[in-house]
């Protein structure tokens, strides 16, 4: 699909009056789909951050990689420190990467619109530029060599060690790339329209989740020793909550940071692959719905409730798992404070109920109790109610002539 | 109902859940929690509003080939948003599309409609109907799924093509034979006065005469004096045999094709033609003059699909009693299997009527789908030539019409006689 954005031509009807198409050009620069595709860069980058504030900075991040890889061959690695970020505290150290990473992935995209003659002419010179970076200098250096000493000879140890520099500028790089996986990818997925990037990205950030949750299992990270040490983990058992709503605490800073990762992750998801979905069903639209005002409009209406809805749906998914981490507590204190019997008191002294297994018990009770409100509360009624009163309820004008073209 | 993302994520949050218990994880089962409240909060809307459709069409009747405009309008009649709703429209398989789209996406504001504008091209005659319309809601985050029909069709009939005919292809040695109306000082259906009568109920109100109403203070009807007219009868093979060829060509199509054309140069000429289809049964619709016929006629012969094996001499047996005498008859016929071809030509021509064959030659339409050697045709083909020659020793004029030939040009075949 991206291949076909720029062979599609402008449409006007004659000229200065140019109206609004489906026409993939002139809809990517529409504000519903750019808005979209910032939501979901900045949701990609704040996750980014949430991820490697939480379990990477400081315990495993890519300037002590460096730092460990300067130690053991006993001298500096090519790459500048004010580009790894080396040097640098806490989430400083991937400022400048993250930068990096953004512009990767953002030329990346900006490949993919090119015609495939370029992106043929741009990846050779990128191949080719690699190549003479590795081998160039060995290669020039020898073979003047055995130029001036008129023998054929394989290279000398000088002529290898020019390998050393290429080969260590190469490492790092690789590994800054794999570090900023998620964001390069999601960059280029979410600019580039490419779904499997988005999946890339996200798939990789679950991964790494994954194998650092089996990692900081205590009988794994015990046999890890002070490797397992130097893991980050997030401690299960809670204490008091300091973030709420209302006043009323509800999680600690530590579940906040989790919760921010998850709904950033669908944020994420839901805007990037949403911008696809609608550029594909606005491509594949035969030549004269394009131009149909009636689609155009009906376009918006979508665009404009995905909008919407990332922000409210989204945000109540995150208030909803707030307030079902602290559930909990609240039926504790009902508990408490309702019956003051024997049982009562045991249930509310229980360890376990306010430990881990309480938690999420209690947590996916009350989502199961807001599962079933909708069969109690009319939501439909009440959207309708809310429009009502917002006075969106009024019937828009039909349009009984259309503006442009005619079937 | 959930889609398969919702399935995915609410499965894999509680998987995540249950993970992060067993291995003390608290982001696992944060991250689940968080996958199952999205399914939650999701769930809360689903469906959509009451929406109206609508569905107009440029025309209820059309000719073979021609394109058909059709407006579908949807209205949001409930006080919420639709949602994300794709608004499919059913279209008959046969008719293909040539502009426009026949569904939408769309999220309708309370009241709010949309049109949905799309052009189809009618290549296949017959009865047809448009509809029901498919509405699938999905929540914006594709989550859930639901899917309805409004239960709207619109009906259409697709007439046979009408060539055009010439006058000159169809002159008769017969002098009598279409020469169009004359009047007769008898009452019946016709254009000139005749006398007045006395209303008699199931008169057509046009009929009523109202001066005479006003002068009497009875009602009367004007009597029209009754057109001689040349009675011409059409039979259509419509045997299960004249399926044979493409769907769009083959000796059923060029035969109805051939029969509206004929019907409509005679009606306008102001005779009256007669239509009997024969497949498996016979069909006849009993010979009359003017719009109604015509309309009568295109709607048979719209509906005429191939069946049946009912040979021709039992046709020609059962409808001879109603045979004008010495009228022109037209046998539209492969004259492919069916022996009794020659016998009822024979018996036709006996009777003292003009008898014309035209016969839309089905090896050729067979070759169009499938090899035929070069010397099975040849012999096929001279089996034909010496079926047709049989029928035109018999005294009828016999027509050999080529796929590819045009029906003007094929007529042209008995001119001069």
């Amino acid at each position: 699909m991206a291949d076909d954005v720029g062979l599609q031509k402008d449409v006007t009807v004659g000229g200065d009056y140019r109206p609004r198409t489906l026409h993939l050009k002139l809809l990517r620069k529409q504000w519903q789909i750019l808005a979209l595709q910032i939501i979901a860069t900045v949701a990609l980058v704040g996750m980014y951050l949430e991820v490697v504030s939480t379990y990477v900075v400081g315990s495993i991040d890519h300037t002590m990689l460096f730092d460990t890889i300067e130690v053991l061959i006993g001298q500096q690695l090519p790459i500048g420190d004010f580009l790894t970020g080396e040097g640098s505290s806490g989430l400083g150290r991937f400022s400048v990467p993250l930068v990096l990473g953004l512009t990767l992935g953002g030329s990346m995209a900006l490949l993919a619109f090119q015609t495939p003659k370029t992106q043929q002419r741009i990846k050779l010179g990128f191949i080719i530029t690699l190549i003479v970076m590795l081998i160039g200098r060995l290669v020039v250096s020898w073979g003047f060599g055995m130029l001036t000493s008129f023998d054929l000879r394989l290279p000398d140890q000088a002529e290898l060690s020019t390998l050393e520099w290429p080969l260590l500028m190469i490492l790092s790089l690789m590994i800054l790339f794999m570090y900023l996986l998620p964001v390069i990818m999601g960059t280029r997925g979410i600019w580039g329209l490419s779904r499997r990037s988005i999946a890339w990205s996200i798939g990789f950030t679950l991964l790494f989740l994954g194998i650092h949750a089996i990692l900081a299992f205590p009988l794994i990270n015990g046999q890890l020793g002070s490797y397992g040490d130097a893991l980050t983990t997030v401690e299960t058992q809670f204490t008091e909550p300091t973030i709420g709503l209302f006043g009323l605490m509800l999680v600690t800073n530590e579940q906040f940071a989790l919760i921010m990762i998850a709904v950033l992750i669908m944020v994420f998801q839901e805007s990037s692959y949403g911008v696809i979905r609608y550029l594909e069903y606005a491509y594949r639209l035969p030549e004269s719905c394009k131009r149909d005002p009636e689609y155009v409009r009906q376009m918006d209406n979508v665009l404009n409730t995905h909008l919407k809805h990332t922000f409210g749906f989204l945000g109540l998914t995150g208030i909803a798992t707030m307030v079902a981490l602290g559930f909990h507590s609240v039926l504790l204190d009902i508990v408490e404070g309702s019956t003051g019997s024997q049982w009562a008191g045991q249930v509310s002294e229980s360890i376990e109920l306010s430990l881990t297994y309480g938690l999420v018990i209690s947590a996916l009770m009350f989502l199961s109790i807001m599962a079933l409100l909708r069969f109690f509360v009319p939501w439909e009624r009440v959207w309708g109610l809310v429009n009502t009163i917002r006075g969106e309820n009024q019937a828009a004008p039909v349009a009984a002539t259309k503006d442009v073209v005619d079937l | 109902m959930w889609t398969r993302k919702a399935s995915f994520t609410f499965t894999g949050g509680i998987a995540l859940v249950l993970i992060g218990m067993m291995i003390s994880n608290l982001q696992m089962m944060i991250l689940g929690l968080t996958f199952v409240a999205f399914i939650v909060v999701n769930s809360w809307i689903s469906g959509h509003g009451e929406v109206e459709v609508q569905r107009t069409l440029s025309a209820d009747n059309l000719y073979k080939g021609d394109d058909l405009y059709v407006e579908l309008l949807v209205t949001n009649r409930s006080n919420r948003n639709t949602q994300l709703l794709e608004v499919y429209d059913n279209i008959p398989h046969e008719m293909k599309l040539r502009s426009g789209l026949n569904q939408m996406r769309l999220n309708l504001k309370p009241g709010e409609s949309a049109r949905i504008r799309y052009v189809l091209r009618c290549p296949l005659r017959g009865h047809y109907s448009i509809g029901p319309v498919s509405l699938r809601s999905r929540n914006t985050f594709n989550l859930g799924v639901d899917e309805m029909y409004v239960d709207h069709h619109s009906d259409i009939v697709i007439f046979p093509q009408i060539k055009e005919v010439e006058e000159a292809f169809l002159r008769s040695r017969t002098p009598k034979m279409y020469t169009g109306a004359t009047t007769l000082r008898t009452p019946g259906q016709g254009s000139e006065f005749y006398s007045l009568r006395e209303y008699v109920p199931g008169d057509p109100f046009k009929n009523i005469n109202w001066k005479a109403f006003a002068r009497t203070g009875e009602l009367m009807v004007n009597e029209k004096c009754r057109d001689a007219v040349t009675d011409l009868y059409l039979l259509l093979d419509s045997r299960d045999i004249s399926r044979i060829g493409t769907v769009l060509k083959n000796p059923l199509e060029m035969g109805t094709v051939s029969a509206a054309s004929l019907a409509a140069f005679f009606l306008k000429r102001r005779d009256s033609v007669a239509l009997a289809i024969f497949d498996e049964k016979l069909s006849y619709l009993p010979p009359d003059t003017g719009d109604k016929q015509y309309f009568k006629i295109l709607s048979a012969l719209a509906g005429v699909s191939p069946k049946g094996a009912m040979p021709l001499q039992a046709v020609t047996n059962s409808l001879s009693g109603r045979f004008s005498r010495g009228s022109p008859v037209f046998i539209i016929s492969s004259c492919e299997g069916d022996g009794t071809v020659p016998a009822a030509v024979r018996d036709l021509v006996g009777r003292g009527h003009e008898v014309t064959v035209l016969s839309p030659s089905s090896i050729d339409f067979e070759r169009l789908v499938s090899r035929i050697p070069r010397m099975s045709y040849e012999v096929l083909k001279l089996e034909r030539q010496n079926r047709l020659t049989t029928l035109a020793g018999s005294g009828a004029q016999v027509i050999d019409w080529m796929p590819d030939m045009d029906l003007s040009q094929a007529l042209m075949q008995v001119r001069g006689y």
